[in-house]
């Protein structure tokens, strides 16, 4: 009996397995891709980071002097500090801006105009991104347009320097930079929400404020927790604008990873972009629920 | 308006006016008998250039069911939106119960809203969007739960509490639609075409237990609605809005029976018009007939109108015929035969419409014959193209 019904369990089985293997047979290409192109450079990388450079050459000796160095140092200490506070507040002031634009542009926009305008946030796509952020130079420079504008309304007499090679540069150029992302996930967001809830919200009694609070945020809050990953992963890794327009004062630790790996120094470069993915893994830990897969790919 | 007799009672509505809507709704101050529900006060709303409504008096009594009904872009929405709070009046004042309630914000109004979409909030169940109002005035959650059992039983909803609103059918969203107004107890309930979204038999159905509501909550219904047969079945009382303006107000009966405007009498049912001339106490028509017509109307062109039921077929030599024309069509539609007549006194043929278990039988075209009416059968309203009063 028990035998019989073991051999008869089995043959289900069997068939079973080979059935769910062969229902992730599809997913092969796509687990090869992310293997080879992700997790394996990924590894070496965490193998970098506990490793030594010797004499320009990576020796595989297993430490962590790497994360010592860096935790030791206080140049880098604040380097990184000044990173997460400069990508906060660059997507905080890119998230502000965006919202009110996004809310602008589906409630008092005609339909017919949307699109021509989505086109035209869309539009610095076009160009190079080191073209975008050179550009800012000749806006912002000592002979910039903005200099010569202040000297033309006769506000000051001579250039100023403040605009250019400091964190305040660097800040605005990654709004400007990350805007249009910002601004077209929380537009597909807020395009979908239907202003009568708003109305009947009040209509019940809840005060404008308080009708936005329970209302509207709850629904669009998938949409910006989005522009928020959108924004502020690429902002932390940034590396080129603060190069551009940041100068020594606007060091972020992106330019950190690229003077190790430039100085040979690959284990230190290492460990540092390992302290950058931590934070991103941080922040998706936090959002991870309120994050939707169909809010990220819909925009 | 002029006409005397409460026809309320014949079409078996609810006691509509006065003293007797104040005793059937004891929370009604004794004030609230001169004082109605809600006053506007030649309320003025521009939008631009644009003018939504002008120059609006209306006054909705208390416990009454009251239709704004007008076509589409006619200002009745607007005309709603300024009692809820949506929309600041250019000019003039809004007065509820006595109280000046323009200048309040939406929040601050006791009066609730049905709107046409619905407007149910996604991320909650449907007990949650109930209880919403209850919850933003500060009730406590034990009260607030007994009520908003109450108002979802009011609606038969009980056992779709927990519910998303997505999970429910068109029908029910609208009745949560209107739970979650109710269970705050509002002075006014606010309904901007609630059934506009449901198919016909639904929306019937709908009819009735909205109907059914106002009678059990005795609250002030104000219903906006661009389909007639939809107001007259459910409202106590009508305003007939017309570009921006109002047209009518009465019951419904009176407005079918008694329309002031040709806008009226064309928008409410069927009717026949017939360009006139009036001279002194007649109307002539164009092939020189003379139509008695009580000489209250100065003379010039006008309109006469009459409802095709009004209209009875008679032999061609009777003497009560007032008009003799030539059957074109005459068709039974189960209910009632419609009859076209073709006569000299009107450029368009004559529409009639007869019981259809008294038609015996169905006349041949061609037949001669004639037409009678009552004497109160026939209105004498304003020309083609004219600005009525």
């Amino acid at each position: 009996m028990i035998a019989e019904a073991g051999a008869a369990g089995a043959g289900p089985l069997r068939d079973r397995l080979g059935r769910a293997a062969a229902s992730y047979a599809g997913f092969l290409p796509a687990a090869l891709l992310f293997g080879g192109f992700f997790l394996v450079p990924l590894a070496i990388i965490v193998c970098y980071s506990f490793w030594r450079v010797v004499d320009y050459s990576v020796v595989h000796d297993w430490t962590f002097d790497n994360y010592t160095y860096f935790f030791t140092t206080p140049t880098y200490v604040s380097t990184m500090w000044a990173t997460l506070w400069v990508s906060c507040l660059a997507t905080a002031i890119t998230i502000a801006l965006a919202f009110p634009f996004a809310y602008w542009l589906s409630r008092h926009v005609p339909r017919r105009l949307r699109a021509p305008l989505l086109v035209l946030v869309v539009v610095p796509f076009w160009t190079s991104y080191l073209l975008r952020a050179y550009s800012w130079l000749t806006i912002l420079g000592e002979k910039g347009l903005l200099n010569r504008a202040l000297e033309g309304i006769g506000i000051t007499s001579h250039p100023i320097g403040l605009f250019l090679y400091d964190r305040p540069a660097v800040i605005l150029v990654l709004v400007y930079l990350y805007f249009p992302f910002a601004a077209l996930t929380l537009y597909s967001s807020i395009e979908r929400f239907d202003w009568d809830q708003l109305k009947a919200a009040m209509d019940l009694g809840a005060p404008p404020l308080t009708a936005i609070r329970r209302i509207l945020v709850p629904q669009v809050k998938p949409g910006i927790v989005t522009a928020v990953i959108f924004v502020f992963i690429p902002v932390l890794g940034e590396y080129l604008t603060p190069q551009i327009v940041g100068g020594t004062r606007g060091v972020m630790i992106g330019n950190l990873v690229v003077n190790f790996f430039n100085a040979a120094q690959y284990t230190r470069g290492a460990a540092i972009s390992l302290l950058i993915a931590a934070f991103v893994i941080v922040l998706l830990v936090v959002f991870r629920r309120s994050l939707s897969a169909p809010e990220a790919y819909g925009a | 308006m002029e006409l005397p007799t409460p026809l309320s009672a014949a079409i078996g509505a609810a006691p509509p006016l006065g003293a007797g809507a104040a005793e059937a709704t004891p929370e009604v101050g004794c004030e609230a008998r001169d004082r109605a529900g809600i006053s506007l006060r030649r309320v003025t709303k521009r939008y631009g250039s644009r003018v939504a409504v002008a120059e609006l008096d209306l006054d909705i009594r208390d416990g009454e069911f009251f239709c704004l009904l007008g076509p589409s872009g006619c200002g009745k929405t607007t005309t709603l939106n300024l009692i809820g709070g949506f929309v600041a009046p250019t000019e003039g004042t809004v007065w509820l119960r006595g109280e000046r309630i323009d200048t309040l914000p939406p929040h601050r109004r006791p009066v609730n809203t049905v709107f046409q979409s619905y407007a149910l909030f996604p991320h909650m169940t449907v007990r949650e969007n109930v209880a919403f109002g209850l919850r933003m005035d500060g009730v406590p959650k034990g009260k607030a739960r007994v009520r908003v059992d109450e108002a979802l039983a009011l609606v038969g909803l009980e056992a779709q509490a927990e519910s998303a609103p997505a999970q429910l059918s068109g029908g029910q969203q609208q009745r949560v639609a209107v739970a979650r107004a109710l269970v705050k107890r509002p002075a006014v309930l606010l309904l901007d075409e609630p059934l506009g979204a449901l198919d016909l038999k639904l929306r019937q159905r709908l009819q009735v237990e909205l109907a059914q509501i106002h009678h059990e909550v005795g609250t002030t219904f104000v219903y906006v609605t661009h389909d007639q047969e939809e107001a007259m079945s459910l409202a106590d009382r009508i305003a007939v809005l017309n570009d921006g303006r109002i047209e009518q107000v009465g019951t419904p009966e009176e407005i079918y029976r008694r329309p002031v405007s040709r806008f009226v009498a064309d928008f409410i049912g069927h009717a026949n018009f017939i360009e006139v001339e009036v001279e002194g106490d007649a109307a002539r028509l164009r092939d020189g007939t003379r139509i008695p017509c009580g000489g209250r109307h100065p003379d010039g062109p006008a309109t006469l109108m009459l409802r095709p039921e009004a209209i009875r077929l008679v032999a061609a030599d009777d003497p009560e015929g007032r008009l003799s024309g030539l059957v074109l069509k005459a068709s039974f539609l189960g209910s009632q035969m419609r009859v076209a007549v073709e006569s000299p006194a009107s450029e368009l043929p004559l529409i009639l419409s007869l019981p259809g278990h008294e038609a015996t039988a169905v006349p041949e075209p061609g037949t001669a014959v004639g037409l009678a009416w009552g004497a109160d059968d026939a209105l004498i309203l304003e020309p083609a193209g004219a600005t009525p009063r």
